[in-house]
């Protein structure tokens, strides 16, 4: 068994990568090594939005995004769900009306799970009804306006979004917006964080939203793998400089092997 | 082993279909190579996990909007209109998959496709488009010294695609070129391998049973 030519480097790099990751994970669980994350105003805002919903004795609405649990865009639909795992905690917590508005077949049964058992280890499973957790439409638009409806028929007063998304972005904000509900926004998708930015209260912008389940649990092992993202941010920078100075000096080594 | 065992699946599903793409040859001590794998054994069964999660989506979506007829709830007019479209899009597909041969009954349900949904999902697209002037007039009001930054930026890269731009002042579109391509790529760029990153280590946490919020705990 060999590797298709084009894919060596990447291959290997995957290997090291996933490795140092590990090591990382590792120390932090032994506790030799505490990562502490910076303050990220979009996940400090969830409780707040959440008790306003609950004085205001409306529900909040979840939308992990419209992309589907396989692709590239799926660690974003993951990271989502985390969210989403944390946000049926505190609504279970402070009795608010959960909605989670699904686009793709594939994440229904996930979401539900997730909020099924949120609801469980909050010990108020009899909080959970068929209706938190709702399948509106695969295709994107009947979807936004699935979503624009549920806003404006059940009047929410906080709306959250953490996954991929795209033209539906803005639409779905903007109509959260002219209900007056409190709105935190997130998505690594590069084209729609600006309309984010513009139509909510707060935006978690690209690899935020991937650190939303580790903010918000604490928990050591999720807490070693973000900081195993900046030690790999600080060995692709040097990768980059390096790169850089080679190419200027006409030499193309790294860009050889790299390709390889 | 209720959570175990999708875990172990996830892990050997998932790097089957890692490897499927980037290996030739067979398998150490197996007949077959990765991609055959991925391509004969792996992918029938994801179309039928997919049907399945479609099947319990509908249902969801049958008894939530049945209750809502049933029980008279406002807008349930618009619930029972739902249904009734969702079963006659069903139905028609189907007999159309039935049918191959069948040209009229491919034209009927294209017509209804064709002509009603997508009129219908192109307007809620259009939408967008006084979405974008309400937001933008929000982002662009002079509050801070971050919002009067992005409103001059904007103004230059307006300016600067628009023919009248480069009538008033020479220079507004070689400026626009250079915001877009240098700072604003820059920053781009920086999100982007951040974005990246995040991906990756999420990705890894899952395949190895690390991140378990998705099975519903952590």
């Amino acid at each position: 068994m060999d590797l298709v030519r084009g894919n060596i480097f990447g291959f290997y790099a995957l290997l090291v990568t996933s490795a140092g990751v590990l090591i990382v994970i590792w120390l932090a669980k032994r506790g030799s090594f505490v990562p502490t994350l910076r303050r990220i105003a979009g996940l400090d805002a969830m409780e707040e939005a959440v008790g306003r919903a609950t004085e205001m004795g409306r529900p909040v609405h979840f939308s992990p995004g419209i992309a589907d649990v396989t692709g590239e865009t799926a660690p974003q639909t993951f990271a989502g769900l985390e969210v989403l795992s944390h946000l049926t905690g505190l609504s279970a917590k402070y009795d608010a009306e959960l909605i989670v508005s699904i686009r793709m077949p594939n994440v229904f049964p996930i979401a539900e799970e997730v909020v099924k058992q949120g609801y469980l280890a909050a010990g108020k499973a009899d909080k959970f009804k068929e209706s938190c957790v709702r399948f509106l439409s695969s295709e994107q638009f009947a979807y936004t306006a699935g979503v624009l409806g549920i806003m404006h028929r059940e009047k929410v007063a906080a709306n959250i979004m953490i996954g991929a998304f795209w033209a539906e972005s803005l639409v779905m904000a903007e109509g959260g917006a002219h209900i007056g509900a409190i709105q935190i926004a997130g998505t690594a998708s590069m084209a729609q964080i600006p309309f984010f930015v513009a139509a909510c209260d707060y935006t978690l912008i690209g690899e935020e939203i991937y650190a939303g389940g580790a903010y918000l649990s604490q928990d050591k092992i999720k807490l070693g793998s973000i900081a195993a993202q900046d030690y790999l941010r600080l060995a692709l920078m040097a990768m980059l400089f390096v790169g850089a100075v080679l190419m200027t000096l006409d030499n193309p080594w790294l860009r050889n092997v790299i390709v390889r | 082993m209720r959570r175990e065992i999708p875990i172990i699946i996830t892990f050997i599903v998932a790097l089957v279909f890692l490897l499927g793409p980037i290996t030739t040859g067979n398998i150490p001590l197996l007949d077959v190579q990765f991609r055959d794998l991925v391509g004969r054994h792996l992918s029938p069964w994801t179309t039928i996990i997919a049907a399945f999660a479609l099947g319990l989506a509908s249902v969801n979506l049958l008894r939530i909007h049945g209750n809502t007829i049933s029980r008279k709830r406002t807008g349930w007019i618009y619930s029972a209109i739902l249904i009734v479209t969702m079963l006659f899009f069903g139905i028609t597909r189907t007999w159309v998959e039935l049918q191959p041969a069948n040209r009229e009954i491919a034209a009927f349900y294209g017509n209804f496709f064709n002509f009603l949904y997508i009129p219908l999902a192109g307007a809620m697209f259009a939408l967008l488009a006084f979405y974008i002037a309400s937001a933008a007039y929000r982002a662009f009001r002079l509050r801070s010294l971050e919002a009067s930054i992005l409103l001059a930026a904007a103004v230059i890269v307006m300016l600067g695609a628009a023919p009248v731009g480069a009538l008033i002042w020479d220079y507004f579109p070689a400026l626009q070129t250079w915001l877009l391509g240098v700072p604003n790529l820059a920053g781009q760029r920086a999100i982007m391998i951040g974005a990246a990153l995040g991906g990756f280590t999420t990705s890894l946490r899952i395949l190895l049973g690390l991140e378990r919020g998705h099975l519903g705990g952590e």
